[in-house]
């Protein structure tokens, strides 16, 4: 790893001053189990002279639920989100999408808005500097996708152009289903947007000024009924080959609203809207389900090594739907 | 070159001052300024949890922990598990079962299983799983370590008979 400084910021104002005083050589740090694995293999040319720690921001690691709903600060660990009696009852799908996250390890080190802001894992633009040069791709603003040609077993099957990188987070689809609102801090304040508005298919809108402050998540009424299912080649440890969030609304057995989302499978978290027009208003059964699974891949176009992802991404879809709980 | 930076911690409940590059990790810190090796550099990407140690008594991959984060915290390693000359019940069940063959990973697993046993003193084979599941073995197919985990929770309710 090449050296860099190490600065702890007080306060979200503190950080905003760093990052502006470094002017594009100053990279925000967290839990740190993202960013210290970019570094350590230098997989982007430009390196950062400075770390800003957020971790010594006080009060911005909180839980809070309110009559409205509930607040998690940025640096709330994905272990203690996981591990809330709170999120547990009321946003399961939550719960289970920040257990499923990584190792009891990272659980305990990484955080909500890491796990949103973390890079993706394209084995060619995480390829180590240290074995024979880093991979300059069309992510790094020089050259083709090597995913195209290369091994995209991994790669999107919706909604990639130029980069075909899936966006790994999955408490991004869960927070997204959930209508989750981000709360972002930067030099000239305070906005709040609506979280699936957050990601774009080349990361995420942060200026290089900004941080994530909060996450906003209204409070589901007594008919949700929500579902997380992740598909992972091992059990625990893995990245998501494809995983679906969905919450849905039912009233005297029937859907009267849902939303779902699936990642792994597209640069963002991809919102199968389709799917959703076809179960709403209607009673969820076998025939319905099996409709929305196939709606929920339309147009889908996957490249040499990934079409198996649309079948897992069907049987996912018709059994999020069908599950009771 | 970069400023070297006072840090001051509690390594096994001793209190620490060293002087460390920013740049460093906790595992480099502990191997090589305190002369702690029990602590093993295996991935050093987060994969493969043989670094893990405690921080304030929550397991972290102290390869992908700044040293600077620890300012002020505990950290615990292997070193700090036995009780004067005594092992912990966890280690002597992994040497009695078989549960260490190059030993490579045996003070993740340790630090892993000591974290899981504070959280849970009853679990099963599967909450073990779950458990060490950032711990990888290329040994001993896991078999040995789970029972040593179970056969450590009946060290420790006996003791405390």
């Amino acid at each position: 790893m090449m050296p860099f400084d190490h600065v702890n910021a007080g306060s979200p104002g503190e950080a905003v001053d760093l990052l502006t005083s470094y002017g594009g050589k100053g990279r925000l740090i967290a839990g740190g189990t993202d960013v210290l694995g970019i570094l350590k293999d230098r997989i982007l040319p430009d390196y950062p002279d400075v770390l800003i720690n957020l971790k010594t921001i006080p009060g911005m690691d909180s839980i809070k639920e309110s009559g409205e709903g509930l607040n998690i600060g940025a640096l709330a660990k994905l272990a203690d989100i996981a591990s809330s009696p709170e999120i547990k009852a009321e946003y399961p799908a939550l719960s289970l999408a920040a257990e499923s996250v990584a190792s009891p390890e990272i659980r305990t080190m990484a955080t909500i808005g890491g796990n949103l802001c973390q890079d993706v894992r394209c084995w060619y633009y995480r390829y180590p500097h240290h074995m024979g040069g880093r991979m300059l791709c069309f992510r790094k603003g020089v050259g083709p996708c090597y995913a195209v040609k290369g091994d995209n077993r991994y790669h999107a099957v919706m909604g990639g152009k130029k980069c075909f990188a899936v966006c790994p987070s999955d408490t991004a689809i869960a927070l997204c289903a959930l209508q989750a609102k981000i709360s972002i801090f930067g030099g000239e304040g305070t906005r709040t947007l609506p979280l699936e508005k957050f990601f774009t298919p080349m990361g995420n809108v942060l200026r290089s000024n900004e941080l994530v402050k909060e996450i906003l998540i209204p409070k589901p009424t007594q008919e949700t009924r929500q579902a997380f299912i992740k598909f992972t080649e091992r059990k625990p440890v893995d990245f998501a080959v494809a995983s679906i969030a969905c919450v849905l609304e039912i009233l005297g057995g029937r859907c009267m609203d849902a939303r779902i989302y699936l990642g792994g499978v597209a640069p963002m978290p991809w919102h199968a809207e389709a799917a959703e027009r076809i179960i709403k208003g209607g009673s969820l059964d076998d025939p319905t389900a099996e409709e929305a699974a196939l709606a929920s891949v339309a147009g889908a176009k996957p490249l040499k090594g990934n079409a198996y992802k649309i079948e897992i991404v069907k049987a996912l879809v018709k059994r999020a739907l069908l599950r009771r709980q | 070159m970069r400023d070297k930076a006072k840090l001051k911690m509690k390594v096994n409940g001793k209190t620490h001052s060293v002087e460390v590059e920013p740049d460093a990790s906790l595992l480099e810190v502990l191997r090589d300024q305190l002369n702690l090796r029990g602590t093993k550099k295996g991935c050093e990407e987060g994969e493969c949890g043989a670094c893990t140690v405690l921080i304030d008594g929550l397991p972290v991959v102290s390869c992908l922990t700044p040293a600077l984060k620890c300012q002020g915290l505990s950290v615990e390693t292997v070193e700090g598990m036995e009780d004067g000359k005594k092992l912990h019940p966890l280690q002597e069940a992994f040497l009695e079962t078989g549960a260490v063959q190059c030993g490579y990973c045996t003070s993740g697993m340790l630090m892993s299983s000591r974290h899981l046993l504070e959280k849970n003193t009853n679990p099963t084979a599967e909450e073990i799983k779950i458990g060490l599941s950032g711990n990888l073995c290329r040994c001993t197919g896991y078999v040995q370590i789970i029972e040593a985990v179970l056969s450590a929770v009946k060290k420790i309710k006996e003791s405390e008979k």
